[in-house]
């Protein structure tokens, strides 16, 4: 298993944006953009609806469960901050209730050799300080 | 069909030393290639009167410093001091296909007369993607944090996704990677001419970000490319024989800042350019005699493949087998060598490979017969460009 202790993750910065929804996932909830015209959820948080154009934009709730929609396994050492967890699995999820809406995040729980893609995840909460916490995927019902 | 068709060519084309490290200021080999294009297409550096590129430093981290890191077209001007100059531009919806586009609607409109596109890319010392700091801002703050670093892991997820959802494994890579390196052989300019590469080289290389092993991605080296950009009556009179451009397009549909590109993603952007250039020309994937499809990542050339319409979505890897896809194969593919042949100097070097197989230059690696020559000059998900030139024009 991919040996995470002695990474160093970059810390989230939120800005005006983006701030729900650290905020949210330090509550341990995951909140996303929603357009309130059309019903779109997005991920990035955008300026407008990358649907419809719309201005509304609200976080919402979505619950933790999706599907790995593609995943890479990272072998380069070129990052000295990811160098010791090599070999790991940083995966796209597409979240049920979010379709068309991408979360990265690592694989974590299981061997980077579990990352598939079609597998079903399931949100955890990974604190990096007192002010963030990381939204991450483990196998779903693991 | 467009109007301006074959109205317009490429004539010189012209090379810098490529090397792996930046021994000498990106400038150097900006001018002798700029110079090598000009005095092959037989005219002096007066001549020139346009002037265009894409000065973009691909590494991260790193400072732009003109001269050094990029070549603007400032800097070209400062160097050269030409005096016959008239037009300028350099691009950023679209990159160095977009470049070459905006010359050749200039010639079009009559505001020059002989444009020199340069490509120049610089290799700093240390590490390439030289990610910055411990925090993760912007839409970084997203990626960042989970060892998303370079390009080339998002370039890896799109390949897993296509390789699992196609139940396809990445040994039939294999067969377009060793396939560019015997091209590779009869360029001269190219960083891996002389380094031949066997099958067993490709499976026994370290990975990099799974799917992509070393030699699915292009070494970054120093070097630039450039061509001469003239009316087709001009051209002419010129001293190589002129590849016509037939037609062009660009990429119309993108994703929103930030966000992880989707397969489909690449789908439509290379759809989307390819489409303009099918209309334009007037001619179908089944014409093409020769084409150059962009390889920074080798799986860059599937999306190419399927999104142009050479074969359909699913079916690269194995469209490429079987010798299809050799000089003398039905559709000969980056003839020579590619960026994984070449190193990474990005698309300008395909669209030279393209110009010079259309004008019967190409020298060894020559496509028989050769008249439409198709170039995809950069990966779909990014600022893609497509081009058609060819040999007889009409």
């Amino acid at each position: 298993m991919s040996d995470w202790s002695k990474v160093t993750r970059p810390i989230p910065v939120p800005d005006e944006y983006t701030k729900p929804f650290w905020d949210a996932a330090k509550r341990h909830s995951l909140e996303m953009q929603r357009c309130q015209t059309c019903g779109h959820f997005q991920h990035p948080p955008y300026a407008t609806c990358t649907q419809c154009i719309g201005v509304d934009l609200k976080f919402e709730p979505v619950r933790g469960q999706g599907k790995i929609y593609a995943y890479t396994v990272m072998y380069h050492t070129g990052d000295k901050r990811f160098a010791s967890a090599v070999p790991y699995a940083s995966i796209i999820v597409e979240l049920d209730d979010a379709p068309g809406a991408f979360m990265a995040g690592n694989l974590l729980g299981s061997e980077y050799t579990e990352a598939k893609v079609g597998r079903r995840v399931e949100v955890i909460f990974e604190k990096l300080n007192d002010d963030i916490v990381l939204p991450q995927f483990k196998l779903a019902g693991e | 069909m467009w109007d301006n068709r074959c109205k317009i060519a490429v004539s010189g084309v012209g090379f810098s030393k490529v090397t792996r490290s930046a021994d000498i200021p990106l400038a150097a080999h900006a001018l002798e290639a700029v110079r090598g294009a000009v005095a092959d297409s037989g005219l002096e550096m007066d001549d020139i009167d346009g002037l265009a590129t894409y000065p973009e430093l691909p590494a991260t981290g790193h400072a732009e410093v003109d001269g050094i890191s990029v070549v603007s077209v400032n800097c070209m001007m400062a160097m050269l001091k030409l005096p016959s100059l008239t037009w300028h531009i350099q691009v950023g919806s679209s990159n160095i296909g977009g470049a070459f586009q905006q010359a050749a609607n200039a010639l079009l409109a009559g505001v020059c007369k002989y444009a020199v596109v340069w490509r120049a890319m610089h290799n700093p010392r240390g590490t390439y993607q030289n990610l910055p700091g411990n925090m993760a801002a912007g839409s970084g703050q997203f990626t960042g944090p989970y060892g998303f670093g370079g390009p080339g892991q998002g370039h890896a997820v799109a390949y897993a996704r296509w390789l699992e959802t196609n139940g396809q494994t990445r040994d039939k890579m294999a067969t377009l990677v060793l396939n560019q390196r015997k091209n590779t052989q009869h360029n001269p300019h190219a960083y891996f001419h002389g380094t031949e590469l066997t099958r067993e080289d490709y499976f026994a290389s370290r990975m990099v970000a799974y799917p992509f092993c070393l030699f699915d991605c292009d070494i970054p080296v120093q070097g630039a490319v450039a061509l001469v950009l003239t009316l087709a009556d001009r051209a002419r009179d010129l001293k190589p024989t002129p590849a016509y451009l037939a037609g062009y397009g660009q990429r119309l549909h993108f994703e929103t800042a930030g966000r992880i590109g989707s397969l489909s993603n690449y789908m439509e952007g290379g759809s989307s350019s390819a489409k303009l250039t099918w209309e334009r020309s007037g001619f179908t994937p089944g014409d093409v005699d020769v084409a150059q499809i962009y390889d920074g990542f080798s799986a860059s050339v599937i999306y190419g493949l399927e999104s142009y319409g050479f074969c359909k979505e699913g079916e690269a890897l194995d469209f490429i087998q079987d010798g299809r896809i050799a000089l003398d194969g039905e559709l000969p593919l980056n003839t020579f060598g590619g960026s994984l042949g070449t190193g990474r100097i990005h698309g300008l070097w395909h669209i030279i490979e393209g110009a010079l197989q259309a004008s019967g230059r190409a020298g060894s690696r020559q496509v028989k017969d050769a008249n439409v020559s198709f170039v995809g000059a950069s990966a779909p998900i990014v600022t893609g460009t497509t081009f058609i030139f060819v040999r007889d024009p009409y």
